[in-house]
């Protein structure tokens, strides 16, 4: 367990309602006021059932998306209406099904996006030979990204998201989709990156046992609003269940 | 180099591989120029134009060609991130839509550049055409990449804003525009209210100067200034509201909605 200090991500109150169609205007309230704080060097998971406002909550802190009320904080800077350039290099995101241009190489994918952080080149070339090798892409160099299968697909999204050397690391259900051995390689190389680095992690799931073996604290968020915090055993006993199953199942219907 | 020259080294970089590996790329820079050159030739020869009125309307035939490509690949560097869908991935990046467009810009202009020279020199081989000026053809052809740019940002622009059923006008807007700047034919030829949208537009004044090497008279006067004048302040104003169009893409979703 990591030496946790500060917040290095603070939400307040946040809110998103999304308005869709021109004539006939339909209004989707996805967060509903969610106050946060991860810890640094925490692996933080944020669990809910579908359409609860996890992938909402994950792309307003990593700047996709801006909230329409409430404030964002993310390594002590007030990121609410505007991501500055210099937060947004020091971190970086991983989603489950990761979509890349599709004609592009591995190695080319890689080198396009370290350049995009600004990676200079001695730097840049290590790295990607580095990430090539770590994760076992070197024998697909000459493959297009269209002809990969998902679990390798999974493993340059996961490269792509350690270019920038990120202090912070959004993983969007790394593993959906995966067949259970390339998701239990992944789930390894999440853990050995946030040992090795101990940069903090915050971590959706619709896997309980995933979150189980990885977070050291957890949110369950439902309809846009945080119901529960805390760590595996404070949410068990709150919930009287025997595992983040049990919680879930709980929790995930009012 | 810094940051900013990186990531629009980055966006370079792709859209270079995009073209190097794109089959459709060739028919971009030469198979349908040329199948445009060919046809304008022939109907020059069929109608026994003099050298000169020959080389006028194949102008129009090659710049139609160069600002095609050359906007196409501006178009091309969001657009290639929406179907693949990988827009999200790009602007997880510390990345401003203006990188996007100077990076797709300059592979636009190297293409550009080999389009026109590619296409002169068929032009002259087949059809006995030829460049009046060379320095006034490099100067006239260095505003029809910037109005291409201008076309490619006007895109990028309408993209974010109303999302990706509007990439049609990636084709449409670009061959409304030659017609309306009097491609093949002087302005003065347009209904009166067109010719006034043609001199909003700075293509108008780079075709005319383009083609007053050729004995013909200019409809207008200070072509070059109005040319770039123009061209700099609606760059200027597209890059600004460029960026107002991403900020409001990022509050309304639509950033997230182009990558699903």
């Amino acid at each position: 367990m990591n030496a946790y200090t500060n917040c290095i991500i603070e939400t307040s109150g946040i809110t998103k309602t999304f308005v869709m169609g021109h004539w006939k205007k339909r209004r989707t309230e996805a967060l509903r006021g969610v106050d946060l704080c991860v810890r640094t060097g925490e692996i933080f998971g944020i669990l809910g059932p579908n359409g609860a406002g996890k992938t909402t909550l994950m792309n307003i802190l990593i700047s996709l998306l801006r909230s329409d009320s409430g404030v964002v904080r993310v390594m002590g800077r007030e990121v609410t209406h505007r991501f500055p350039a210099s937060i947004k290099r020091r971190m970086n995101m991983c989603s489950g099904n990761p979509n890349f241009p599709w004609s592009l190489r591995p190695s080319e994918i890689l080198r396009f996006y370290a350049m995009l952080y600004g990676v200079p080149r001695p730097e840049r070339d290590r790295r990607i030979e580095r990430y090539l090798h770590e994760f076992e892409l070197e024998r697909y160099a000459d493959v297009h990204f269209d002809e990969l299968s998902s679990g390798t697909k999974q493993k340059i999204a996961l490269a792509k998201s350690l270019l920038n050397d990120p202090e912070i690391l959004l993983l969007d259900e790394p593993t959906v989709g995966l067949d259970p051995d390339i998701a239990l390689k992944t789930r390894e190389l999440i853990r050995r990156i946030h040992a090795e680095r101990g940069i903090t992690i915050l971590l959706t799931t619709h896997y309980m046992r995933e979150a189980e073996e990885l977070c050291d604290r957890v949110a369950f968020i439902r309809q846009g609003r945080m119901v529960a915090l805390g760590t595996r055993d404070e949410l068990t006993a709150m919930t009287k269940t025997a595992d983040l199953e049990g919680v879930f199942l709980e929790l995930a219907h009012p | 180099m810094n940051w900013r020259i990186r990531r629009i080294a980055a966006f370079a970089y792709r859209n270079f591989i995009f073209s190097k590996r794109n089959l459709f790329a060739f028919f971009e820079i030469l198979f349908w120029p040329a199948v445009g050159i060919v046809s304008i030739g022939l109907m020059g020869d069929f109608l026994e134009l003099s050298a000169d009125l020959r080389s006028f309307i194949l102008t129009g035939a090659i710049v139609s060609g160069v600002l095609q490509v050359t906007q196409l690949d501006v178009s091309y560097g969001l657009l290639y991130d929406i179907w693949s869908k990988s827009l999200k991935q790009t602007f997880l990046a510390p990345v401003h839509p203006s990188d996007y467009i100077i990076g797709s810009w300059i592979v636009g202009v190297a293409r550009g550049v080999l389009t026109y020279v590619l296409l002169a020199l068929f032009s002259s081989w087949a059809f006995r055409f030829y460049v009046a000026d060379t320095m006034a053809a490099g100067i006239a052809l260095f505003g029809v990449l910037l109005n291409a740019l201008i076309i490619g940002m006007f895109v990028n622009y309408v993209i974010f804003m109303f999302g990706q059923r509007a990439d049609i006008i990636t084709w449409s807007v670009s061959v409304l525009e030659m017609l309306v700047c009097g491609i093949y034919y002087p302005v003065t030829y347009l209904p009166p209210f067109v010719q006034r949208i043609a001199e909003l537009i700075p293509l108008t004044y780079f075709l005319e100067y383009f083609r007053a090497g050729y004995g013909y008279r200019p409809v207008y006067g200070m072509l070059l200034a109005k040319g770039f004048g123009l061209s700099v302040v609606y760059i200027a104003l597209l890059f600004l509201v460029l960026g107002r169009a991403y900020e409001r893409a990022c509050i309304n979703g639509m950033i997230v909605r182009l990558s699903e």
